[in-house]
């Protein structure tokens, strides 16, 4: 991806925020903290508000709208936010920013938020784009689970049960969003659900024993992932009250 | 007719009455879904409708300018279920904790309205079911005949409560408001639905309290104070209270205020910031227990407050454009976190 031009350094004061949009149409919000540039998604994940209407002391970058808040380093979230930004790698030449990547949905996924550069490139050449058709099927309750999925784009749904108790588990994926995630759990070799695209959708299948070497290799990502996973566990333990 | 709402982290199934709102039998089942005005404007309560059909209440609510045009995005406080409907809402979603105020649908009856202020009326209403709240909650009004709700917040704090008590500022093409303006309304029955509101004051907070509000967003600040008041909060914690209005002629509830920091003195201070007019000398001179001073009203507390900003939980209410400057002041010069700043937009 040719490197695109974003926006020139005193376009964006200190301490200010400023939404632009490059050549072929990608916007960014970009953030100056004390020199330094950082650029993000433009609109909010939460309510796809405009970022640039935010507010920012120089660390973090709060969402007017419901204050929702990030760390401009890496766009992890803070306090109440719920999903990590989108960080765009920006280079400076001159007075002129510019973006390169045209990342793929691993920036966004919020278990990978806050790694090394060098670990999540080599965690990007382990993710391969899988596309599927509406009412596709990625895999199914019993499955053997040796891989793990981002959603890119599209709608995937899940059903637990089997035969004439399955139901649909209920739960609403975001891009960068990962599930089939037993597979980087030890000791839970099979699927527990079936999960079927609801409309066309593109996915990154990472191997979770490639995966794992990987942060072996990098034990301080390695941590953060961990940490992240035993998030996203309880998260989803703590909603499984009986329903009403 | 059955309700599924996908969230991010489970499923939730409830059932809807016929011509009830998909927010309010979610709330009413104890399902905490996002909501912030619950009356059209906000859009938080946004969802995407996967299967079934809705009716729209109001076709131009402000808050669909937040719906993306052909992702069939709905607001979930303006429709109703048409046959059975399944949702997906992207926010993680959570059963209400134990003890929560479930709202549900009430009735009631207005008396005793009164004039507070040129253009503001304060009145009550008698419950038909008695109904708890936490101080600094609002509920949803609708006259019989008067097309849509409104959210007021309740001025007075009681568990168990049989009567609340609101104010309405006068609106130009604000139903409510025009309803409530144009006769006497003594005696008058309405719709209800609530308690509703994360605004919340609770007396183990254990922490001082800053209430920043403009105009009738001192509403719910007067709850918070007559709870705390009642649960004597102010013999361990500090209060402040910035009342922001136009001018002297725009200001109510200063002798309620007034007698509040007479009750408590060194520990809850009370300023009144005229945004438009200077401060007459003769109003200091009337009520010595109140501090006066001309500005926006987050102005005049970021001038008095530098140096207070620690254990300090901040309520907000008021227009939105004042709740943001208020906001923005709370994280760039009191650098509170989001969790200790608790708004609530009269949008």
């Amino acid at each position: 991806m040719a490197k695109r031009l974003v926006c020139r350094v005193q376009d964006v004061a200190d301490r200010e925020l400023r939404e632009c949009e490059t050549e072929d149409g990608m916007k960014l919000v970009v953030a100056n903290a004390g020199g330094e540039f950082f650029g993000f998604q433009a609109a909010c994940p939460h309510q796809d508000v405009p970022l640039c209407e935010g507010i920012f002391d120089g660390a973090t970058l709060t969402c007017h709208m419901h204050l929702w808040q990030w760390d401009v380093k890496s766009g992890a979230p803070l306090g109440i936010a719920e999903a990590p930004l989108q960080k765009y790698a920006l280079a400076r030449e001159g007075d002129a920013l510019y973006v390169e990547t045209c990342a793929s949905a691993l920036g966004a996924a919020p278990l990978f938020s806050g790694l090394g550069a060098e670990t999540l490139a080599a965690l990007e050449r382990l993710a391969k784009r899988e596309e599927f058709p509406e009412n596709g099927t990625i895999y199914n309750v019993g499955d053997p689970a040796e891989d793990f999925f981002i959603l890119e784009s599209g709608r995937v749904e899940f059903l637990i049960g089997r035969g004439e108790h399955m139901r649909p588990a209920g739960f609403r994926l975001g891009r960068g969003e990962l599930f089939g995630w037993n597979a980087l759990i030890e000791k839970q070799p099979r699927r527990i659900a079936r999960a079927t695209c609801r409309e066309r959708s593109s996915v990154l299948r990472m191997n979770g024993k490639e995966v794992l070497k990987v942060l072996e290799s990098d034990p301080a990502s390695g941590y953060v992932v961990m940490r992240g996973l035993a998030e996203l566990i309880a998260r989803y333990l703590a909603g499984d009250a009986p329903r009403s | 007719m059955r309700v599924q709402v996908n969230a991010r982290n489970r499923g939730y199934e409830f059932d809807a009455r016929p011509d009830e709102k998909l927010l309010h039998a979610g709330l009413r089942g104890g399902i905490d879904l996002p909501y912030e005005c619950s009356t059209g404007t906000c859009g938080t309560c946004k969802a995407t409708l996967i299967r079934g059909r809705v009716a729209e209440g109001w076709a131009d609510a402000p808050g669909k300018k937040f719906l993306k045009s052909g992702a069939r995005e709905i607001l979930m406080c303006q429709c109703v279920a048409e046959d059975e409907v399944m949702l997906e809402v992207p926010k993680f979603v959570h059963p209400m904790e134990p003890g929560a105020c479930v709202p549900e649908a009430n009735a009631g009856t207005v008396h005793r309205t009164r004039r507070l202020a040129h253009d503001v009326t304060g009145f009550s209403v008698e419950l038909e079911r008695p109904c708890d709240f936490d101080a600094g909650q609002f509920v949803l009004l609708a006259p019989t005949g008067v097309v849509g709700f409104r959210g007021y917040s309740m001025c007075n704090f009681a568990r168990g409560a049989r009567e609340l008590e609101f104010v309405v500022k006068r609106k130009p093409e604000g139903h409510f408001s025009e309803w409530l303006f144009g006769a006497n309304r003594d005696g008058e029955r309405l719709q209800a639905f609530g308690p509703l509101g994360k605004a919340v004051f609770d007396p183990g907070l254990g922490k001082n309290i800053l209430c920043i509000a403009g105009g009738s967003g001192i509403a719910g600040m007067m709850s918070i104070l007559a709870r705390a008041a009642d649960e004597r909060y102010f013999e361990r914690h500090s209060a402040w209270v910035y009342f922001g209005v136009r001018a002297m002629r725009d200001a109510f509830y200063l002798d309620e205020l007034a007698a509040y920091a007479r009750r408590f003195p060194g520990k809850l201070s009370v300023t009144l910031a005229l945004s438009e007019d200077d401060v007459p000398a003769q109003a200091a001179r009337e009520r010595p227990e109140l501090g006066f001073a001309k500005g926006l009203v987050h102005e005049v507390a970021k001038r008095a407050m530098a140096g207070k900003y620690q254990n300090l939980r901040a309520y907000v209410a008021g227009p939105p454009p004042a709740v943001d400057a208020a906001i923005r002041m709370l994280l760039l010069e009191a650098k509170l976190t989001t969790d200790n700043i608790r708004y609530d937009k009269y949008s």
